[in-house]
């Protein structure tokens, strides 16, 4: 241990003793933490930032993200999280708990003496058969069951929201999905748009089938709705632009300026004239309305233009909605003026605008065909909305991924009940020798999801988890009802999580903690060590 | 070990962090927070509520009994107090009313919650009964609706002017009788059609000091606090021409260099500009227009010709109120100085500079079926108590656009609030669960109303409270406090009645808040961004 002292003596050592202590700790310190977060009974936390603003939050990853943690081992754990929500959108807090649980189990194997590599090898036993047996736990789906996808986004979201909430959400997220979902395509979620209004109630939130663009146009003179309209996608400048080379004008009377004025006017001019043009051509005297939404700029002149022809134009669309615009509405996007032709419009029942205090909104609505739509989220303060939109986009995630594994599996701690019974019964007298210690303290962590879960709900853990192992050894796979503190039946209840949670948490909770395990010194030797 | 051995959360978070948790340190400390927030609200509450003098950070006074205000300018920064701010502010932006009744309210209900909480029970079975109470309580302020309420005739001003002087009243009391009519006036003059439409924007509030409340008054218009450009003050029955870019020479936006080789070219340069200007501003002359209003500058050539063909010149550099001055002209703001198309011109009956409170204005007249703007002058003595009826002008005004959309009425003075009371009370007691403990601390805390109007006017609040509800067991369900004697006494007879959709609103907020505050177990607050506050009394010793 005093090697290093040798070598440079401001460094810090700690030994293995006290590497093995801080590990588990830090472990259990974050497992304390976040174990209040868990399930549908568990509490709220509030985040308050370095500017007095507010979070409030049951997400384990977005509390992780925000309580910028500075212990190592800490990190390390908050960083598998963090991956685990990049891969999967769900299951933070059960990470943090799967390894905290762990590393409980193996440090009381660690004073009895056992070498940590025993454990670990354990631990990996244990990790190859539950990921075989998860294959055979799992439920086969059907992709395009609704209530299949929406027994798991319920259950996704009622771990993060309110429940008044997430019966209203459940279905916004489940049809977002169905919306935006074609066949033979992969789904990209990014064409559901999530746009928020400060405004009503957080009950208020909604579906738009169709698009809602958080600016509006920018001539007082354009309708503030358009009803049965030509919607036209953009990319072309409708203002002046300076040449890249330095020009100059070189003219000796007024006239002659003017003239020079109208000349640099022209170019732009004209082709602000041939969406006018198109405009005429497609709707005549129709009555029906033309929607340019540019992603560039369109000048003051041009809107003017434009705004003499009741087209409602919008100016600096943002790209991405650029594309879920022809996605909901039809037509394709053209860059350059040329392209103008009847085909590339787009259609939508409704257009209009909806100012509130400063800022507007516009809200492309009614479209036949929307391959794009947006969860429009409402709430009377910012904090409010911060959290449905954090749970609306896991929701999403979580309808994602059962269309992409066709399979779930039963929720409620039924997996983790009879996984550790599998463990038990099976895995632990197939291993060797003292690797068993292993698969048993792993079979022990799993169980640490039910006791979190019956304790958030304020039931007796110990009570509550020999109640549904005995349920479990007469064969039936069981859950927790966490409004009776009783088992349940959770293909009954409803209740579904997604198979890519369960087997991330099982792939990587193991991995780190036997990194974590086998640490055996910590060392900081580096340049920037505090001055002593 | 200079790592030491981290324990527990505090160890693992950057220095500067703190970090409650728990019933005790997080809960209960929310709510004194909150309930300190309330204390300081609730003596503004009611229409013998007082006054509050805050000074902000910009060393701005301010007095009032506006809760919003208050809680604006206070510039809270105990993170669950925040969430009680928050909850008023998204009541001043749903309703723009009542903002008091929320903090009181929230205030009222976490005390309770505290007593339930010291009675051991859990924060969840609290905030579940809170929520059943409040959903009770909605449903019985439904029905205290006032019969005959629910339609309203938005143009008849004797009839607007009863509804808005509740609003008034909590506000500016003794002054109810002088503003509402005005209130009514103005917001009269500019409904659309469909109600439902209507727009706060539209309904200008401008302050002049000097003269007294009573000199206030409606134009049907605007009123411009900045002199005409030019020597034309006055003109009547003018058309008007808005330029939305300053009136001058344009320049191309390529960089331009006049080219002159002799002194006789730089004559007739100098001469054409000019020429060119004058066709300009003669062309506008020539198409009827007799008012000419910039957006941006006005050359100074520019102001000479408009001096020559007898138009008056304005400038508005606000584009808002550009943008209300078209509205209520019905003009079209041009974009490059051109002459204007006939349907581009706007018309106004009169627009004349005058002199109000000593600073020179410009009246722009509307009869009421052409403007879409009508602006209330306010006069009064000081620029404080300007500020504070301009705030009662307000949420008369914000009460009036509720009014558009839901004319619903309840029966003030703590009437409904008694009645919720009462039956929230009533339901409690038919429920089996523990949460009938927290709705029956929801009831008592609606008495907080009655009880409060009743502090707030020196009368016995516990004795005001049995005689009310008494009179309401005797199924005078409209009775309320009369600030006057302290008896019941049918408010609604009297013509004072509240929105309900402000009550509707307040009530929810206030749980909603209450609940997130309730649900709250843990706190994390990073550390306080910035640089060192500055040295208080610095300075003071030069």
């Amino acid at each position: 241990m005093g090697s290093v002292k040798t070598l440079n003596p401001n460094a810090d050592v700690m030994g293995r003793h006290a590497a093995t202590f801080m590990c588990v700790n830090a472990a259990k310190g974050l497992h304390e933490v976040m174990k209040t977060n868990f399930g549908p009974k568990g509490t709220i936390k509030m985040l308050v930032g370095g500017a007095g603003d507010i979070k409030l939050t049951k997400d384990g990853n977005v509390l992780l993200r925000e309580m910028q943690i500075q212990n190592p081992t800490a990190v390390m754990i908050a960083r598998t999280a963090v991956a685990q929500d990049d891969v999967t959108g769900d299951g933070t807090t059960s990470i943090v708990l799967l390894i905290g649980e762990m590393m409980k189990q193996a440090e009381r194997y660690l004073q009895e003496g056992s070498h940590p590599r025993v454990i670990v090898e354990g631990f990996d036993i244990a990790k190859k058969a539950l990921l075989e047996f998860l294959d055979d736990f799992k439920t086969p789906v059907d992709a395009s069951d609704r209530e299949m996808l929406r027994c798991v986004s319920r259950t996704s979201l009622s771990t993060k929201l309110a429940p008044h909430l997430v019966e209203q959400l459940t279905d916004i997220v489940t049809d977002a999905v169905l919306t935006i979902k074609q066949p033979e395509q992969p789904l990209d979620l990014y064409m559901v748009e999530i746009m928020h209004m400060r405004h009503k109630l957080d009950q208020d939130t909604r579906l738009v089938k169709g698009l809602v663009l958080d600016h509006g146009s920018r001539h007082p003179d354009m309708p503030k709705r358009v009803e049965d309209a030509f919607i036209l996608t953009a990319n072309i400048s409708l203002e002046y632009e300076k040449a890249e080379v330095n020009a100059g004008f070189f003219y000796s009377s007024a006239e002659q300026r003017e003239a020079l004025v109208a000349a640099e006017r022209a170019y732009t001019d004209e082709r602000c004239r041939r969406v006018i043009e198109l405009k005429k051509q497609v709707c005549g005297d129709s009555g029906r309305g033309f929607v340019l939404i540019n992603q560039k700029g369109i000048d003051p002149l041009c809107l003017d233009m434009l705004a003499k022809e009741g087209i409602l134009a919008l100016r600096r669309a943002k790209k991405r909605n650029m594309e879920r615009l022809t996605l909901a509405c039809g037509g394709f996007a053209i860059n350059s003026v040329e392209e103008l032709s009847p085909d590339c419009l787009g259609h939508a029942g409704a257009v209009y605008e909806h100012v509130l205090g400063e800022e507007k909104y516009t809200f492309v609505e009614d479209v036949k065909h929307p391959h794009s739509c947006t969860i429009l989220i409402k709430g009377p303060n910012d904090h409010t909305i911060a959290q449905i939109k954090d749970a609306v986009r896991d929701g999403l995630r979580a309808v994602k991924n059962v269309i992409d594994d066709k399979a779930v599996v039963l929720g409620a701690g039924a997996f983790e009940i009879a996984a550790a019974a599998h463990l038990r019964s099976t895995v632990k007298k197939q291993a060797q020798g003292r690797a068993k210690l292993g698969v048993e303290a792993f079979a022990e962590a799993l169980l640490g999801f039910v006791k979190v879960l019956a304790e958030n709900s304020g039931y007796d853990a110990q009570d509550v988890l020999i109640k549904l192992q005995e349920e479990q050894e007469r064969g039936s796979n069981v859950g927790l009802d966490i409004a009776t503190g009783e088992a349940l039946d959770p293909q009954v209840a409803g209740i579904y999580d997604n198979l890519i949670v369960k087997r991330q948490i099982i792939l990587s909770a193991p991995v780190i903690a036997s990194q974590l395990l086998l640490v055996d010194e910590v060392m900081r030797a580096g340049i920037n060590m505090r001055g002593k | 070990m200079a790592m030491g051995m981290p324990y527990g959360l505090q160890a693992m978070l950057k220095e500067g962090h703190k970090h409650f948790s728990g019933v005790e340190e997080a809960v209960m400390k929310n709510i004194e927070a909150c309930k300190a927030l309330a204390q300081m609200t609730k003596t503004s509450l009611g229409p013998n509520g007082m006054n509050k003098m805050v000074i902000n950070h910009l060393e701005k006074l301010f007095v009032t009994s506006d809760a919003s205000t208050i809680v604006t300018e206070m510039d809270v920064y105990h993170p669950a107090a925040k969430l009680l701010v928050m909850a008023a502010k998204a009541q001043a932006g749903e309703v723009g009313d009542a903002t008091n009744l929320v903090l009181t309210l929230a205030g009222e209900l976490l005390g309770n919650a505290e007593v339930l909480l010291r009675d051991g029970l859990h924060t969840s079975e609290i905030a579940e009964g809170y929520q059943r109470a409040s959903d009770k309580a909605l449903s019985v302020l439904e029905s205290l609706v006032l019969p005959g309420t629910d339609t309203l005739d938005v143009k008849d001003k004797a009839a607007v002017a009863l509804r808005l002087r509740g609003a008034i009243s909590s506000k500016q009391l003794g002054y109810e009788d002088l503003l509402a009519p005005l209130i009514a006036e103005a917001c009269i003059d500019v409904v659309p059609s469909n109600p439902h439409n209507f727009n706060v924007d539209n309904v200008r509030i401008v302050k002049i000091m000097g003269g007294a409340l009573p000199d206030s008054q409606v134009v049907k218009g605007m009123v411009l606090k900045r002199d005409a450009e030019g020597s034309v003050k006055c003109v009547e029955n003018a058309k008007v021409a808005v330029y939305a870019q300053g009136v001058d020479t344009s320049g191309p936006e390529t960089k331009g260099t006049v080219l002159i080789k002799s002194a006789e070219e730089l004559e007739g340069y100098s001469r054409s500009e000019e020429e060119k200007l004058e066709q300009y501003v003669k062309a506008i002359a020539d198409s009827g227009a007799k008012v000419i209003v910039s957006g941006g500058a006005i050359g100074e050539m520019a102001m000479h010709f408009i001096e020559k063909y007898r138009l008056l010149a304005l400038r508005i550099p606000s584009k808002f109120d550009m943008r209300r001055f078209c509205r209520a002209t019905g003009a079209v703001a041009i974009v490059k100085l051109q002459a204007p198309q006939p349907d581009e011109l706007g018309f106004a009956k009169q627009i004349e500079v005058r002199e109000l409170g000593g600073a020179n204005c410009v009246v722009l007249q509307q009869d009421a079926s052409l403007g879409s703007v009508a602006t209330l002058v306010l006069r009064g003595s000081t620029e404080g108590f300007l500020d504070d009826v301009e705030r009662a002008v307000d949420d008369g005004i914000n009460a009036y656009k509720a009014l558009c959309r839901d004319a619903r009425c309840v029966p003030a003075g703590g009437a409904s609030e008694i009645e919720m009371a009462r039956q929230v009370a009533d339901f409690g007691k038919k429920q089996t669960g523990l949460d009938q403990y927290a709705i029956a601390r929801f009831a008592e805390a609606l008495e907080v109303v009655p009880r409060t109007i009743a502090e707030n006017s020196g009368l016995q609040a516990s004795e005001v409270l049995a005689r009310l509800y008494a009179a309401h067991a005797q199924g005078q369900v409209n009775a309320g406090v009369c600030i006057e004697s302290g008896a019941p006494k049918d408010l609604a007879a009297e013509g004072i009645m509240d929105v309900y959709a402000a009550k509707w609103w307040a009530v929810r907020l206030a749980t909603d808040a209450v609940v997130t505050v309730l649900k709250v177990d843990q706190i994390i607050m990073a550390k306080q961004a910035g640089g060192p506050k500055p040295r208080a009394g610095d300075g003071d010793d030069d």
